[in-house]
């Protein structure tokens, strides 16, 4: 345990990776989209999506940390399993800051009327139906999914090279389009858009948790044998 | 397999096979605690293959490893006692030298910041530049650093001189045998750079081909060739009959090294002829003994550096 936190902190001693670069990413993505809405003229609430940015930064993270913090782990005698714990904690630290952030975010714009220009960047009434909470819980584990499919991703690259990974997400690919085949061939279209409607942001948050769990095993389970 | 307090390290029938290769073969020896151990090899012998492997940085084919009489592998109790930086070590992104020895201190409990601090000076190394635009002999030197710093029970030196030159070189040697004569440890160093080594290591292990080829005392090896100096009339007197591997001449003066040890009858009619016996190589006395295979397999000086 005592070295899992001590992955954890080695994360953070160059701040630049899980503090400063997610900061400008927020800080920048924020700031364009403000002047984004001033340039819109219109009165009508103005919704932007660049809130997304910082999430799939974390996709960029779990890369790294496995390509880069992995060999080094190694180097530091830590095991394979004190790093994955470790690595996934960081994240989820990083996403915890990040989810803070948009919730407060979202309660300013909502004080400020989207701040004095009906601009939403941190408030998108879809993600907060169920409340501030709802929100951030959505965030998290977007934010923590991202992270693990990076690092997924970048393990099945680190243990069986570029065609193995392309391999696996053409495969990915084909089982997705093969659900598409099933949904029509069962002429269920009607139903899984209802159903879609329905779940919100809540149910997407709960099934985006059940990927992220079974991935995080899968994640484990590829991370036990790779060489750094 | 039995366990001994003093061999902190057993192979027993290693083998390591890669799709195409086999990179170790049916390898099998042990490392006694608190010695510094050469292993010697050339480039592609099998070295780094097999210090992974002890680390549980990569996985065995088949055969048997035990590092303080336990398996490796997902082991934190064994090993958070070692530490191997290896030769081509990646760093997180964006690091610097500084990160690296901070990020290192969380990991090795006897981590010493005072002779960490101390080597940055003697390699002069630029603590605040990015790891990735070091030059080849500073990232070795940041390995080196991590490696003697850590004082780990088990300390690997995978190639550490690769692009150092040979004032820091010399330093290397000198911090590891001053550091583990105040902190005795057991240091394995792989090297091709043989004679540079043979004053440090107390044990050779050449592996050539994944293959162990010698496994010994640095000074049974040396006393396995001797180099008679003298009169060349008198010296090939002295040597007809005797396997040479080695010969140097300088005017009427000949260098001639014999393979076997000197009786000390020999060393009589030595000394009755006025002849002397000199410092034998390792290096070459090793070069020689591995060129007895079929193929040459001999380690060579100047490895292509990667």
């Amino acid at each position: 345990m005592n070295r899992t936190l001590s992955v954890i902190r080695m994360q953070f001693v160059n701040r630049q990776t899980y503090v400063w670069i997610p900061l400008i990413i927020l800080a920048g993505s924020f700031v364009l989209s403000l002047l984004i809405f001033a340039l819109i003229p219109t009165d009508a609430p103005k919704y932007g999506g660049a809130a997304q940015a910082p999430l799939w930064y974390l996709l960029a993270v779990g890369i790294q940390a496995m390509t880069m913090s992995f060999p080094f782990s190694q180097a530091m005698s830590v095991t394979r399993r004190e790093f994955y714990v470790g690595a996934l904690l960081t994240a989820g630290i990083a996403a915890l800051v990040l989810v803070a952030v948009y919730v407060l975010g979202g309660f300013v714009e909502q004080l400020t009327g989207g701040w004095g220009m009906n601009g939403w960047y941190f408030y998108l009434p879809w993600i907060w139906e169920a409340g501030p909470l709802g929100a951030g819980l959505f965030y998290f584990v977007m934010a923590v999914l991202l992270f693990i499919i990076g690092f997924w991703s970048a393990t099945i690259y680190k243990r069986f090279g570029g065609v193995g990974l392309t391999i696996v997400l053409v495969g990915i690919g084909l089982a997705l389009v093969g659900l598409l085949w099933l949904v029509g061939r069962m002429d269920a279209w009607g139903f899984v858009w209802e159903w879609l409607m329905s779940a919100g942001a809540m149910g997407l948050t709960a099934w985006a948790a059940v990927v992220a769990v079974l991935l995080a095993g899968i994640a484990f389970l590829t991370l036990r044998r790779t060489v750094p | 397999m039995t366990t001994s307090p003093d061999l902190v390290v057993q192979v027993d029938h290693l083998t390591k096979r890669y799709r195409e290769t086999l990179a170790v073969d049916d390898v099998s020896f042990s490392i006694e605690k608190d010695k510094i151990y050469g292993l010697l090899g050339r480039n592609g012998a099998g070295k780094t293959t097999v210090m992974s492997i002890l680390t549980a940085q990569n996985f065995a084919t088949s055969g048997d490893v035990r590092v303080f009489g336990e398996q490796p592998y997902e082991n934190a109790r064994v090993l958070g006692r070692m530490c191997f930086v290896r030769e081509s070590q990646k760093y997180p992104d964006d690091a610097t030298p500084t990160h690296a020895f901070a990020m290192a201190r969380l990991f090795f409990p006897r981590w010493d910041q005072k002779l960490a601090d101390r080597l940055i000076e003697d390699f002069q190394l630029p603590p605040k530049k990015r790891i990735k635009k070091l030059s080849r002999g500073q990232l070795s030197a940041v390995g080196v650093i991590i490696g003697l710093a850590s004082r780990a029970e088990i300390t690997f030196f995978d190639e550490p001189y690769l692009g150092l030159d040979a004032v820091a070189r010399q330093i290397f040697y000198d911090r590891l045998l001053e550091d583990y004569t105040l902190h005795p440890r057991t240091v394995i160093l792989s090297s091709h750079l043989i004679d540079e080594v043979a004053n440090l290591i107390e044990k050779v292990i050449v592996i050539d081909r994944g293959r162990i080829i010698m496994d010994d005392d640095t000074d049974a090896v040396r006393d396995r060739a001797a180099s008679i100096v003298g009169d060349t009339a008198i010296v090939e007197a002295f040597v007809a009959g005797r396997e040479v591997i080695h010969r140097e001449s300088l005017g009427r003066v000949s260098s001639v090294t014999v393979l076997g040890a000197l009786s000390p009858e020999d060393r009589r009619r030595l000394a009755a002829a006025g002849l002397e016996v000199g410092p034998v190589s390792l290096q070459q006395l090793i070069v020689r003994t591995t060129q007895h295979s079929p193929s040459d397999t001999a380690i060579t000086t100047e490895g292509a550096v990667r």
